[in-house]
């Protein structure tokens, strides 16, 4: 068993690297892709290296850029974790608020984050506040959700059980609805980020003058695809870099995933 | 707790939910004509009228039907062949050792990326043409498909594996019997969250770069800051939107009736 396992790797290994000899001898080697439309992975990796100190062709590193991403994705969604996650509490344990509000969510969780930008667009101009408001939007739908599904799925037994020993309302809440609602609760703060992340690339793309997603866009303008393919690859990792805090998080609060 | 019957339930989820829907639609309205706001939002009744409007009448070069069709042709076409693809790969990748290390790395790396960011190198290598809208949705919808079904393959009951070889079925049989079956949730799961993403992708695709469909008309609403049209576009992507998950959840319901009586 142990042996195979470490053949498998071997597999992996050799494909990785057949890929990467295949892209450069594609490129390079024989020149079947332009530069102009496949650079070749030596070229990415020097670009990536330049990019690092040099503002040129867009106008800010890529330190910038991603700080500029950074701050608009994290200022939008912390404000939409705060306000979603008590919200989606309150309107399940509620009933009242839940067949009035969930409705309207309903309605909202629909439309794609990105569609707001233009509305957006037209109230805060292409600055950081219209982004902002996109990612809050995003980011309080999902929250709410999630918050919402984990304490409808509460156990009625385990609420049946603390009524019987006299626990009050405040106390069904805090010690039996929010620990069971807590493994949704998380996963709504990873899907958020994720949607958060993906939706300023996107709002980048669309309307703006710095951050991650205006510098590929501008490198496809001048035709450099070495600096979208680095800012792709920057994209990717710094997304799943994100999530290392929530990950964490879980396992350290979630024994083994369940309480 | 509760003394309502379900039926009751379901009459008083309607009552409130077209309560909650008129109020909001009617704070919308107050909101709009009431305060500075409806200087630059215009007020429901506007938009139900353009929408009207704009079904018989033409936004560009086409109408509002027409623009719905080729957003959801490009969608259709990439997602099926997404699909197929996805779920094929996704089933080997979990069934066969070697395909999963030769797969697995190279999914790993390119899956966190998000589709969107693919839009400037997919029109750098298409172009405008349809293929760059293709290209995008397939990759919005494969991987996820097929770490979905991956995931499924892996988490089949190894008791059921074991005990379908002692009584002696062959590799066909395991894959068609067992596999297979308890695989499709996770199929359905993955075709739903791929579907989502793929709407949600060709409305970027079509906001950067189009001349057609659903994105297109909120991005020349920007261009020409007609806020009718805008919100226009925004009602048709939701509810079109909403339409394909309740579609995709209805065919779930028919063809995995089993695994929800089974539960």
């Amino acid at each position: 068993m142990k042996k195979k396992r470490k053949n498998l790797w071997i597999v992996s290994t050799i494909t990785i690297v057949a890929i990467l000899v295949l892209w450069w001898l594609v490129t390079d080697k024989l020149g079947i892709f332009t530069s102009n439309t496949l650079p070749s992975p030596i070229k990415i990796v020097r670009t990536f290296i330049k990019k690092l100190s040099d503002p040129n062709p867009d106008g800010a590193t890529l330190f910038k850029h991603l700080l500029s991403s950074l701050k608009i994705v994290l200022s939008g969604y912390l404000l939409g974790v705060v306000i979603g996650v008590p919200l989606g509490i309150i309107m399940a344990w509620y009933e009242k608020a839940d067949l009035m509000v969930r409705p309207v969510f309903d309605m909202i969780r629909t439309v794609p984050g990105i569609a707001w930008v233009p509305v957006m667009v037209v109230f805060f101009g292409i600055g950081f506040t219209s982004k902002a408001v996109v990612i809050f939007i995003g980011a309080v739908v999902a929250n709410v959700i999630n918050a919402y599904s984990g304490i409808k799925q509460t156990k009625q037994v385990h609420l049946w059980v603390g009524g019987t020993f006299g626990a009050s309302n405040w106390q069904l809440l805090t010690r039996i609805a929010l620990p069971s609602a807590f493994p949704m609760i998380i996963n709504g703060l990873r899907i958020s980020l994720g949607g958060a992340w993906t939706t300023i690339v996107a709002a980048e793309l669309l309307a703006s003058n710095k951050g991650i997603g205006y510098m590929i866009q501008q490198a496809r303008g001048i035709l450099r695809p070495d600096i979208i393919i680095v800012g792709m690859v920057v994209i990717g990792a710094v997304g799943t870099l994100l999530m290392l805090p929530i990950e964490l998080a879980e396992k350290k609060f979630m024994k083994g995933g369940k309480w | 707790m509760r003394t309502k019957t379900p039926a009751q339930e379901r009459r008083d989820k309607i009552v409130y939910g077209v309560l909650a829907v008129g109020i909001f639609v009617g704070f919308w309205y107050a909101v709009t004509k009431l305060t500075d706001f409806g200087q630059i939002f215009p007020d429901p009744i506007t938009i139900i009228a353009n929408i009207g409007d704009k079904f018989i009448n033409p936004i560009g070069k086409a109408t509002l039907t027409g623009h719905i069709l080729v957003s959801l042709r490009r969608v259709m076409l990439a997602f099926t062949v997404a699909a197929a693809s996805g779920i094929v790969i996704g089933v080997t990748m979990g069934w066969y050792p070697v395909v999963e290390a030769v797969f697995k790395p190279v999914i790993e790396f390119l899956r966190p990326i998000p589709p969107i960011a693919w839009i400037p190198i997919s029109i750098l290598w298409y172009g405008f043409t349809e293929m760059s809208k293709y290209f995008l949705i397939f990759l919005a919808s494969f991987f996820v498909v097929a770490i979905s079904v991956y995931s499924g393959v892996k988490s089949v009951d190894p008791m059921l594996i074991r005990a379908a070889k002692m009584l002696g079925a062959k590799d066909n049989q395991l894959f068609t019997s067992i596999i297979i079956p308890s695989t499709v949730p996770y199929i359905f799961s993955g075709l739903q969250v791929a579907l989502g993403n793929s709407w949600a992708s060709i409305v970027a695709a079509e906001m950067v770069q189009s001349n057609e469909g659903v994105g297109w008309i909120i991005i020349t609403g920007q261009q020409s800051s007609n806020m009718i049209q805008i919100v226009t576009g925004i009602v048709c992507i939701a509810v079109v939107g909403m339409l394909l998950v309740m579609i995709m959840r209805g065919l779930e319901n028919k063809l995995c009736a089993w695994n929800k009586q089974g539960r």
